[in-house]
């Protein structure tokens, strides 16, 4: 841990439960050794087969419940010929026949919705499966009906998520032109009076405040983000960057000695964050003339950091 | 997706837990480094880690991991 972080790595995280929280809580394990896999489906028997099961994908939940509801179906009826305690109809024992197999798959269907008519009861054994079948028929069901459920959710979270997210970029962009003309402005007034007052130092300050949080935004959508822009908004968001940064470096390199501490910083920040936009440390694939607009991004982080 | 988190964050790491590591198992920004020693790391380990033992850290390091601000998760044989 110190080691990593003595070598510069600054986004460590310790996962202080290790192996033996991880393999305690049934978490999959590479390569997976038979004999730990056996283990590990012995641990906990009841809970995985439900894990499992809610894992299905929606179509095969669906036919696991039917097929159940038909074998339990099918098993009723064979101990009715078998071995001559089967379902009663009224007061009558179901034939072993075929309208006796369509009474028997329609039971199963009744007890696994657990709606229980009364119709047709199971006698002797035939009980306990029955409830079995029950309680199996409603955790499965369950699992359906969650699935349905959920499904919609993930839908809108995701429509949530890409509105969010276009709103974002568009802030990005909006800011980072309010940043550039702000800039240019101070530019010119320093032109024009050889100096910074300390009014527009201090409106320097502030844009470059948002400059840094607009980089961070940029930095972040290139290093941890689950939906890319593409490539088109990239390259306008990263010639947008680049243009504020040049205005920034002249701007700053053209400044008398004397420096806020509170410029200083965030210059130092700006650089810190522009210095990690590079064709070279960015962990995505991109077409190579953003790689350029990233390295062009970088050697100006030089300039001002 | 912007948390406020500064670049230049102090050397102290955060912690991360179970839940998160397995939700983003297929998270490429996510680097999971088993610090256990090789023999230990092939006996088991979780998806996808990479295997950096404590001796090879200062050696391997940055090759395995090119990127110093790469989220980065550790583990080792359990709670020490």
């Amino acid at each position: 841990m110190g080691l990593l972080a003595a070598i510069g790595y600054r986004n460590l995280r310790y996962y202080a439960g290790g192996m033996a929280d991880w393999l305690e809580h049934d978490g999959a394990v590479a390569p997976l050794p038979p004999a730990a896999a056996a283990a590990q489906a012995a641990s906990s028997p009841g809970l995985l087969w439900l894990e499992v099961v809610a894992n299905f994908s929606l179509a095969t939940l669906v036919g696991v419940w039917l097929g159940m509801i038909a074998v339990f179906g099918l098993l009723y009826w064979l101990a009715g010929i078998a071995m001559g305690w089967g379902l009663q109809a009224g007061n009558a024992a179901v034939n072993p026949d075929l309208p006796g197999l369509g009474t028997a798959i329609y039971f199963s269907f009744v007890t696994a919705l657990s709606i229980g008519y009364g119709d047709v009861v199971p006698t002797g054994a035939l009980r306990f499966i029955a409830v079995v079948e029950g309680a199996a028929g409603l955790l499965i069901f369950g699992c359906v009906i969650s699935k349905l459920v959920s499904r919609r959710q993930e839908e809108l979270t995701e429509q949530i998520h890409r509105t969010t997210f276009e709103e974002r970029l568009n802030r990005v962009r909006t800011n980072l032109h309010l940043v550039f003309s702000d800039l240019g402005l101070v530019q010119q007034l320093q032109a024009e009076q050889g100096g910074l007052p300390d009014l527009v130092l201090r409106r320097l300050e502030s844009t470059a405040r948002v400059l840094r949080g607009e980089l961070q935004a940029v930095h972040d959508l290139l290093y941890r983000c689950r939906e890319m822009p593409n490539e088109e908004t990239m390259e306008s968001l990263l010639s947008n960057v680049i243009i504020c940064l040049e205005a920034l470096a002249e701007v700053t390199g053209a400044l008398p000695g004397a420096r806020s501490a509170t410029l200083e910083r965030m210059l130092h920040s700006i650089g810190q964050l522009a210095n990690e936009i590079c064709g070279e440390c960015v962990p995505r694939q991109y077409a190579p003339e953003l790689k350029e607009s990233m390295d062009r991004i970088q050697e100006l982080a030089r300039r001002i950091g | 997706m912007a948390k406020p988190q500064t670049a230049s964050a102090s050397t102290d790491y955060r912690a991360i837990e179970r839940q998160e590591i397995l939700a983003r198992l297929q998270d490429r920004a996510l680097a999971l480094v088993n610090v256990m020693p090789p023999d230990s790391f092939t006996a088991g380990h979780i998806p996808g880690s990479v295997n950096l033992s404590i001796a090879e850290i200062q050696t391997k390091a940055r090759l395995l991991l090119s990127n110093l601000s790469q989220e980065i998760a550790i583990y080792c044989a359990g709670p020490s």
